[in-house]
């Protein structure tokens, strides 16, 4: 069985057995635990074989379908590699904060977090590694499925149900527009299949011979893409969804689906479509939403106080910054592949590092929730006291966020900048799109100075029946590994670069600019250099994290040395406020006018859109609410076998592992007779 | 080629002469232009030359009040103080500098917005209002003046065809001037005065008003490193002003071109200092009203850069 065949396996059965172990909470999270990093494990070295040897294909015996004769060939390209990758730190790090996070919604079962839970990280697998278009959407839809049930898990709460029909309905219409244009490609091509590379080709003839289709077909997937990646116009259902959902379906969420519209966007733009004047009119379209999202997201966000909710308006706006990576790739290959190359990079870059640094602020988020019970910004504060773990991680994050250097938000921002600059020298509107982006970058800076200070920093301030203690082990452990991550990437840049441009490479036609050419070959520098038009210059742009980190922190240590050298004492005193007294209250700035002259000046940007109010037919509801059918018919009906078994004389923790064992089996032997 | 190489190493000379310049010429600047450019239109005798010095060394020995247990008003001075000397070691000042290779515009622009935060934060993490009103007026002037400097830079980096601020110098020098780069300069003289904080764009600290604006509840040892960071900020922008935009000297043989950039600056500072002079400080709704038609000037010059003028 091949490795990715494996882990789906391991993960399906993981769900079942949360699903029969849902009674015994934190057994239940352990066993989903246990499945995601056996999966995991199967999938990192199936990624590190594919980095070595290049695309991993075969046959997938439970999957032929019977559709047509169709034999469904499994293909995890380099590209597919950098998403699995994202999918494992991602599942690893949240199940592991879910053990326990999950107290915190005490009064469900937890029927309906695991399997899904699972069940949503074996549909985003399904999601990357096919190249075949059909068995693409299936999966896309099953995980909008998958995660429609994960946000609408506290379903009594109001926001919660609402924001679940939302999110599922903006992601069916979506997928429903990309089952129009695939139809549109299928029947214009002539060998009638869905295989990546045959649609490759009818696409290229469509642009030719019938370019007003061509462009319907690619705005429909950007459209459907553009909603779950949650790009400005179509991305509404993020800031109602994440908030309302249980935090850690926010950080597994903001860390995948959003990523997954961009990998979707790649794989149409740049793969599926050949380069030509098109792609130039598409990429700028691609660039212009990005920096649209960008804009807008980050200066909505500036105005939140609510930690959920800011996070919801960073991921609008960090996505912005992917696309526009990713557009100036689709854009500028044909003009200039070296600059377009290295702008696709900095859009992948981006979205490796806010797939780990955007699951570390909700994990973040969470783990203030679980000790104080809210994430308004304004009612707790200096938690930095009493958690510390929690706050270096969410420093950590932060600034990487913000893309202050040498974390690693910075180097792919600072990729994506110094790109969109070096394309506005051939296609103009790139470099303004590049300048906002940079100021916006301030911005960002400045929103997360306002999350840090009013959380984590100054004095504490919780309520009356808060315990004075870091939150658990296995909330910290995922905090630090991802802000590890953080770390490790924005300080060793050239390696990681060095796999997407793999991943880069492989899916763009023509010959690509080789590596050292693009990025220097230094080890630890990243040389920026403009093929073909001043070669006698050299590089254009350098970002030597190493060097300029030391150089800071010698100059940091400098600097304290000078403020030791008068051996000043400190006194603490009250505020000098010209001799007349004011309470703390009287004086207190909170989150709401923190930034108050640049919200004057810039409010009111994103508009709060009237949700119109959806009626569904009543079979659709109850379909859509598997708890009445399925869950707990499913439970109870587990529920009466354990207890007939443990009266039979068993204990229900053994009779429960005997499923366990029984059921590992009987899927091998399903296996086993599926493959021969 | 060649020669490209071989700077990329980081060279002690050019390592101290940027640190000596930073650290040691800017205070001396400051006190050069208080006394005989601003005691003199004043018609007053002025304080000594090394009054920088020893109001820093007299700042050290204070002892350090603290209105605020946050630890940003631990870190935020040494923290301004390492963004600004990193900064110092990208900026080229007459020669090469040290960290050519290393870093490029977008890593300057990070490092001027730490710095600028930091600062920010600072106010931000006192409860004293003086110091609330300094921090937001300070975001405000920095949100309308970062992005001139950025766009004249971006400007000089559409000329030399790369991010690299050597590049940048070399190739306004050696490309004679232009209208995009006219323009560029003239937009980053009228910004120099704000980028500075010197009047009539003060708004931050106006002492007269909100008492030093962020710094009102420092004393001791971190105020001493936030005016020397200050002063060491003061000289990374007039030396950018004077490297790139002032395209002259670049090309000296080597003792020589250190010695017109030393000049430029001067220059760049009398000229600084008679402007704060004559100038009232103006609101801060004013401001942003200038730096809107700044923007916009130096916006017009990136769009001629792009189209080859």
């Amino acid at each position: 069985m091949d490795p990715l065949t494996t882990a789906v396996v391991v993960l399906l059965t993981g769900a079942l057995l949360t699903a029969f172990l849902s009674r015994h909470r934190l057994m239940a999270g352990y066993v989903a635990l246990a499945s995601v990093i056996l999966a995991s494990i199967s999938l990192l070295r199936l990624s590190l074989w594919i980095f070595s040897h290049g695309p991993f294909e075969t046959v997938v015996p439970l999957l032929r379908l019977p559709v047509s004769g169709l034999r469904v060939h499994l293909i995890v390209d380099q590209l597919s590699a950098v998403f699995l990758f994202i999918i494992v730190l991602v599942a690893v790090s949240t199940t592991w904060f879910s053990l326990r996070a999950m107290e915190l919604c005490k009064a469900r079962s937890l029927i309906r977090f695991y399997p899904a839970l699972l069940l949503f990280f074996a549909t985003t697998l399904g999601v990357v590694a096919f190249q075949n278009m059909l068995v693409f959407l299936l999966f896309w839809e099953l995980m909008t499925l998958t995660s429609y049930l994960l946000i609408a898990f506290e379903t009594e709460k109001p926001q919660a149900a609402r924001a679940g029909l939302l999110y599922f309905v903006a992601a069916t219409v979506a997928t429903s527009l990309m089952v129009i244009a695939t139809t549109i490609l299928y029947a214009h091509n002539p060998s009638h299949t869905f295989e990546f590379s045959q649609l490759r080709d009818t696409l290229g003839t469509l642009t030719t011979t019938k370019p007003v289709l061509a462009n319907i077909v690619l705005a429909l997937f950007l459209v459907g893409f553009g909603t779950k990646a949650g790009i400005l116009p179509f991305g509404f259902w993020i800031p109602v969804a994440y908030p309302a959902a249980p935090t850690v379906t926010s950080a597994a969420m903001a860390g995948i689906v959003t990523k997954l519209g961009v990998y979707g966007t790649v794989r149409v733009f740049l793969d599926l479509l050949p380069p030509s004047e098109l792609s130039l009119v598409w990429g700028s379209i691609i660039a212009l939403l990005g920096t649209a999202s960008i804009v807008v997201g980050t200066l909505t966000a500036l105005q939140q106080t609510e930690a959920k909710r800011l996070l919801s308006f960073h991921v609008i706006g960090q996505i912005g910054y992917m696309w526009l990576g990713v557009g100036i790739g689709v854009a500028m290959y044909h003009l200039h592949p070296a600059i377009a190359v290295l702008g696709l990079m900095g859009g992948l870059f981006h979205v490796v590092n806010n797939a780990s640094y955007k699951s570390l602020l909700f994990l973040n988020a969470g783990a203030v929730e679980y000790r104080t019970g809210t994430t308004e910004l304004d009612r707790v504060g200096g938690l930095m006291h009493i958690m510390p773990v929690t706050t270096v991680s969410a420093i950590i994050a932060s600034l990487s966020i913000a893309g202050v250097p040498p974390l690693s938000g910075f180097t792919s921002k600072w990729l994506i900048f110094e790109r969109s600059i070096m394309a506005g020298l051939y296609v103009p509107v790139f470099i303004f799109l590049g300048l906002v982006a940079v100021f916006i970058s301030a911005v960002t800076l400045a929103s997360f100075m306002k999350f840090l200070a009013t959380l984590f920093l100054g004095d504490l301030h919780v309520g009356e029946q808060v315990a004075h203690r870091e939150v658990p082990v296995s909330m910290t452990i995922p905090q630090t590994l991802l802000a590890i991550v953080c770390v490790v990437f924005g300080v060793a840049p050239v390696p990681v670069l060095w796999y997407l441009y793999r991943g880069a490479a492989e899916i763009l036609p023509g010959m690509v600019p080789s590596f050292n050419s693009l990025v220097g070959t230094s080890p630890f520098r990243v040389n920026l250099t403009l093929l073909g038009s001043n070669s006698a210059i050299g590089a254009t742009g350098a970002w030597d994290p190493l060097l300029v980190t030391a150089v800071f922190v010698g100059a940091m240590l400098f600097a304290y040395g000078i403020s030791r050298l008068g051996g000043a004492r400190t006194r603490k005193v009250p505020i000098w406020l010209c001799g007349e007294e004011h309470s703390y209250q009287e004086i207190m700035y909170s989150s709401h006018s923190f930034l108050q002259p640049f919200n004057r000046y810039f409010c009111r940007l994103y508009p709060e859109l009237p949700v119109p109010k959806m009626r569904m037919p009543g079979l659709l509801l109850k379909l859509l609410n598997p708890d009445t059918w399925i869950t707990y018919p499913a439970e109870r009906l587990a529920e009466r076998l354990a207890r007939a078994q443990t009266q039979a004389g068993g204990r229900a923790l053994v009779v429960y592992l005997l499923w366990a064992v029984a059921l590992v089996v009987i899927v091998g032997l399903v296996l086993l007779f599926a493959h021969t | 080629m060649a020669g490209y190489e071989s700077g990329l190493k980081v060279t002690q000379m050019t390592l101290a002469l940027n640190l000596v310049i930073a650290l040691l010429l800017g205070p001396l600047m400051a006190g050069v232009v208080r006394k005989f450019v601003r005691a003199r239109l004043h018609s007053r005798q002025g304080p000594p030359v090394l009054q920088p010095f020893y109001d820093i060394c007299k700042l050290l020995g204070k002892e350090d009040l603290r209105s605020s247990s946050s630890p940003i008003v631990d870190f935020a001075p040494i923290v301004v103080m390492a963004a600004t000397i990193t900064a110092a070691l990208l900026t080229p000042m007459g020669m090469r500098s040290p960290l050519a290779g290393h870093g490029d515009l977008i890593v300057f622009v990070n490092l001027v917005t730490i710095a600028v935060v930091g600062t920010v934060m600072v106010g931000l993490s006192s409860a004293s209002p003086y110091s609330l009103i300094g921090a937001a007026r300070e975001i405000m002037m920095h949100i309308m003046v970062e992005p001139v400097l950025v766009i004249c830079l971006i400007v000089a980096a559409v000329k030399a065809q790369s991010l690299l601020f050597w590049h940048m110098a070399e190739g306004a020098t050696a490309g004679g001037m232009s209208i995009s780069m006219v323009i560029a300069t003239i937009a980053m003289l009228m910004a120099m005065q704000a980028q500075i904080g010197k009047q009539p764009f003060d708004i931050a600290e106006a002492e007269t008003e909100v008492m030093g604006g962020a710094f009102v509840e420092l004393s001791g040892p971190r105020l001493a490193l936030f005016q020397w960071a200050s002063f060491a900020r003061q000289i990374v922008y007039a030396s950018m002003l004077a490297a790139i935009f002032i395209p002259w000297g670049i090309d000296l043989a080597p003792p020589w071109n250190l010695g017109a950039h030393l000049l430029k600056l001067l220059g760049v500072y009398v000229l600084v200092g008679i402007v704060d002079v004559v100038h009232p400080r103006i609101r801060v709704e004013q401001a942003i009203k200038f730096f809107v038609i700044i923007i916009v000037l130096s916006l017009i010059g990136l769009g001629l850069a792009i189209g080859g003028y």
